[in-house]
């Protein structure tokens, strides 16, 4: 491949595809893209305008001790509270303390909208004052357990917390409220938690246990729990447009704790996480539909044929197609990063983002190349880059969503972003662990499709099924070539068995069963899909002697690149009972003849399967369907030995 | 220039191409016909690089079919017109420049000579608006835009008008007479026989006859005699107040002035008519078994140059 070429055809790809649209629609294509990338990062610091501003119409003196919280809720209204004039013209009247909704539906939401702002408004004045402790007197620091009692360890808090804050009793105006002494710990890590919710007037409770003394270190041993009924007016608020129901993700962002009324206390569901992997996510699936549209006029109507006759190499032609799309993509990803990362940090940043999103970006392209090469008509490609976008939304948005959860969130690169935008230290383990699997995999596709960009696989009408046999049969001309196609292959089960997990995880011991069954059929197909368009394409004699001659090969190249797994050791992955039955197969044993069996067993396990299955596509497709189901359940029965054996 | 030895392609169980081996001298216009199925596009297409042969090997202009430098000297014309056509025939060409490394300056003028001999006007118009024969005179323009050593052209005027039909004929002639060696397959035969030196006949992915046009009418063609005489003999048909009579052989000739003389009679004219390409590629074409020419046969060992 020559740099020079790539870039000429790049050049030129552009230049093409400039003339192919009117100065008008490019005008409205680039206002959309601006506006893409103006609203996305608004929306997800949380700013622009809100639907419901100037709903409500409040009477208010600007003496009253209400007015100020009025003004400041962009939901209301201002009105001069004279209730002889006002009529029923006000959806609420604050006359004193005597706060009066209109007898409507409406006049009943402004009451409750009212009480949410007087809850938020507290709060800020509460975060202003100098002393926390004050302010907040009750600290809890909330962990989160799996009803299983497997420990997923807590939601990770910024270094630098202060470590000594937040002891204190938690008082509530009414009877029973109480709270807990919590003492943070100390040092590195060291954080106050979650700030506990003072006791609300009324009802309220708090319990609270003093876990230990506040060791050093990082404070998981600190617990409490608070819990409270709300109802009152109290000054333990929380505000929910700012924190509440961002869950644990506000904290880190801010740099703060989260802090309101027990009651207000959920889960971690990371609201903002969400918004964020979706922004970038967004302008890949635009981006692929173009790509995807120029790979394939390529084939319709022949027209890729006189680039092929030049002096240039297809990789030439390939890489110079694609490159004016990767280049635009991390343009608008680059934009995106730096955008939110300003708005969140008010800093300058985003280079891991760029970084990780990169790899992303290269496996939709290389999808969609690839199913573009598979393609018949637009109406195929169509079929296929939804595929591609369901799918590939799926692998990058799914884990982001538990981004501030488990460490399973570390197989989509959109994590890495996230983490970043949050002000977290990323490892170069995770940064590794998240973008090896999408970069092999996009330059596995990349190669597959490279395979078929001849003269001859261009322009057939093959159906996508066939035309995936043919991309896998193109390069095997010798035995060996068997084993070396069953290892490219193994990023491809990495990434489906990846998500998998992080599909199955929240499922319990049961998600270790189906990610066992997802194992075994990827894996067997993986070994085994190209063994049998080997055979379609007679590549080799069939025998059953060649037949497990290609098995052997098959499962010793799947066992050796099977050891990509190991990465995910480098961040902890492991420590999950399903990405440990899903990644290594079981924990090694210690010494002697039985790990040489522990190391060997996969070994002729694969080799096995594999054998099973090339046995059965030498003989056609019916005797493979069934040969590949039988090592399915071979692989089946092993795995839950396995597990049986030494996960428990 | 050209040479191709055992040239054999595969798609599974069928055998496009079997056996092929010919060569093409410097400057000379060699043809391929067939009918359709034949296998001459397959041919070309690996002439080309485009296909790799199943068996077999193929060098031109010295260098391995499919090297990039080999493509450095050639100019492909496939049988459609695969155009951007998005793009202008300027800016189209201007690309295909860009890509054979063709300095800008040469590219202007070369571009702008060679759609002024092509007679192409509009050359700021978007290739998707031209005709049908306009585009097809941007694709010739491409294929020339390296001034490529050899050529290799499939049906070069397919489905194309007669007038233009016969200015891209015209056209390719000149290019021959400039010195540039072309390969030519094209169903209409007497385009081919006009302008090819030497003609290979393909049927089911084989050569079956080659040669020039002397030698393949001498082998597989027929001359057939038209005996005029004054008085009606057997077979024989009125014509102008004379009769015609049509044989195969001289003895058949011998025979009808036998006849004539017999009734009476004369012969006052023999016309004798040689078979066009076209009957001899019917010939050829229709015959139930393969009938590989004498000069078929020694092409198909090892060669020399020039055969």
């Amino acid at each position: 491949m020559r740099l020079r070429n790539v870039l000429r055809i790049a050049r030129w790809e552009v230049t093409k595809n400039a003339g192919g649209i009117d100065r008008r629609t490019l005008a409205v294509a680039v206002a959309a893209i601006a506006l893409l990338g103006l609203i996305a990062p608004l929306a997800a610091s949380g700013g622009g305008p809100s639907l419901d501003d100037g709903l409500y119409h409040v009477g208010v003196d600007d003496d009253s001790q209400y007015y100020d919280v009025v003004r400041d809720d962009d939901t209301f209204v201002v009105r001069r509270a004279d209730r002889a004039a006002l009529g029923d013209s006000v959806d609420l009247l604050i006359e004193g303390d005597d706060i009066t909704a209109a007898n409507t539906q409406k006049g009943e939401a402004a009451r409750q909208e009212f009480r949410s702002s007087v809850q938020s408004y507290n709060n800020r004045k509460l975060r202003q004052e100098v002393n926390a402790t004050a302010a907040f007197p009750v600290s809890v620091l909330l962990e989160y357990r799996e009803q299983s009692g497997v420990d997923s360890g807590l939601v990770d808090q910024p270094d630098g917390a202060d470590g000594d804050g937040g002891a204190g009793d938690g008082t509530g105006d009414g009877d029973g409220g109480t709270g807990g002494d919590g003492d943070g710990g100390d040092g590195d890590g060291g954080t106050d938690g979650g700030d506990g919710g003072t006791g609300g007037d009324g009802d309220g409770t708090g319990g609270g246990t003093d876990g230990g003394d506040g060791s050093d270190g990082d404070g998981r041993d600190d617990t409490g729990n608070g819990s409270g009924d709300d109802t009152g007016d109290g000054s333990g608020t929380v505000d929910p447009g700012d924190s509440g129901d961002l869950g644990g993700i506000t904290g880190p962002l801010s740099g703060e704790g989260i802090s309101g009324s027990p009651a207000d206390i959920s889960p971690p569901f990371p609201f903002q996480s969400l918004v964020l992997a979706f922004v970038f996510v967004i302008p890949m699936n635009f981006l692929i539909q173009a790509y995807g549209s120029t790979i394939l006029s390529e084939r319709i109507n022949r027209r890729g044929e006189l680039l092929l006759v030049s002096p240039v190499s297809r990789y030439d032609i390939i890489a110079g197609k694609t490159l004016p799309y990767f280049a635009g993509a991390m343009v608008v990803e680059t934009a995106i990063a730096a955008g939110v990362f300003y708005l969140l940090q008010g800093q300058v940043g985003g280079l891991v983002s760029v970084f990780a999103v990169a790899p992303l970006v290269l496996l939709f392209l290389g999808a969609t190349f690839l199913g573009a090469m598979f393609a018949r008509s637009f109406k195929e490609l169509t079929f296929v880059t939804v595929t591609i976008t369901v799918s590939l939304t799926s692998y990058a948005f799914v884990p982001a969503i538990f981004t501030d959860v488990d460490e399973i969130a570390l197989i989509s690169p959109l994590t890495l972003v996230v983490r970043e935008l949050q002000g977290e230290a990323i490892s170069l383990g995770s940064i590794v662990f998240s973008t090896t699997p999408p970069l092999l995999v996009a330059l596995v596709c990349f190669g597959l499709g490279a395979g078929l960009y001849r003269e001859e696989d261009m322009f057939a009408q093959r159906s996508v099924p066939g035309r995936v046999i043919d991309a896998l049969a193109g390069p095997i001309t010798r035995r060996w070539h068997v084993g070396v196609m069953t290892a490219v292959l193994v990023p491809f089960v990495f990434v489906v068995q990846l998500l998998a997990i992080a599909a199955l995880f929240a499922l319990g011991e049961i998600a270790i069963v189906l990610l066992l069954v997802v194992v075994a059929i990827t894996e067997e197909f993986a070994k085994s899909l190209h063994v049998y368009a080997a055979y379609e394409h007679r590549r080799f004699e069939r025998s059953v002697r060649g037949a497990l001659v290609l098995g052997f090969a098959s499962g010793l190249g799947f066992f050796l690149a099977e050891k990509i797994a190991l990465l995910a050791q480098l961040v902890g992955l492991e420590q999950l009972a399903a990405g440990e039955a899903g990644l290594s197969g079981g924990v090694a044993p210690e010494s002697g003849p039985i790990l040489l069996l522990f190391l060997l067993a996969p070994l002729a396990l694969h080799a096995v399967t594999a054998s099973i299955s090339a046995v059965g596509a030498s003989r056609g497709k019916g005797q493979y369907l069934i040969a590949v189901a039988i090592a399915m359940g071979v692989h089946l029965a092993y795995n839950l030995g396995v597990v049986l054996t030494y996960v428990q | 220039m050209i040479e191709a030895r055992e040239l054999r392609k595969e798609y599974g169980d069928f055998v496009a191409v079997e056996g092929s081996t010919f060569s093409v001298d410097d400057g000379e216009v060699f043809g391929i016909v067939g009918p359709n199925g034949a296998g001459k596009t397959t041919t070309l297409k690996m002439l080309a690089g485009l296909l790799d042969p199943t068996e077999g090997s193929a060098t031109v202009a010295g260098f391995d079919a499919g090297e990039t430098e080999m493509r450095r000297h050639l100019g492909f014309l496939p049988e459609e017109s695969p155009l951007y056509e998005e793009m202008t025939a300027i800016t189209y060409l201007q690309f295909f420049a860009d890509l054979y490394d063709v300095a800008p300056a040469d590219a202007e003028r070369r571009i702008h000579e060679t759609l002024s001999e092509l007679e192409l006007d509009h050359r700021d118009r978007q290739i998707g608006d031209m005709s049908k024969g306009m585009k097809r005179k941007v694709a010739i323009a491409r294929s020339l835009i390296n001034d490529p050593d050899v050529l290799i052209y499939d049906e070069p005027a397919s489905g194309l008008d007669p007038l233009t039909t016969n200015y891209i004929i015209e056209f390719t002639a000149r290019l021959a007479e400039e010195g540039k060696t072309i390969v030519f397959s094209a169903h209409n035969l007497f385009h081919v026989e006009s302008i090819c030196d030497r003609v290979a006949i393909m049927r089911d992915g084989a050569i079956v006859a080659r040669g020039d046009l002397d030698t393949l009418q001498a082998e597989h063609g027929e001359t057939t005699y038209h005996v005029y005489t004054t008085v009606e003999v057997p077979d024989s048909v009125r014509e102008n107040g004379r009769y015609q009579t049509v044989v195969g052989s001289m003895d058949a000739v011998e025979e009808t002035r036998t006849a004539a003389q017999d009734a009476g009679g004369s012969v006052v004219d023999i016309r004798t008519e040689e078979s066009s390409l076209e009957e001899v590629f019917l010939n050829v074409a229709e015959s139930g078994t393969e009938r590989p020419s004498a000069s078929a046969a020694a092409e198909s060992g090892p060669e020399s140059p020039g055969d």
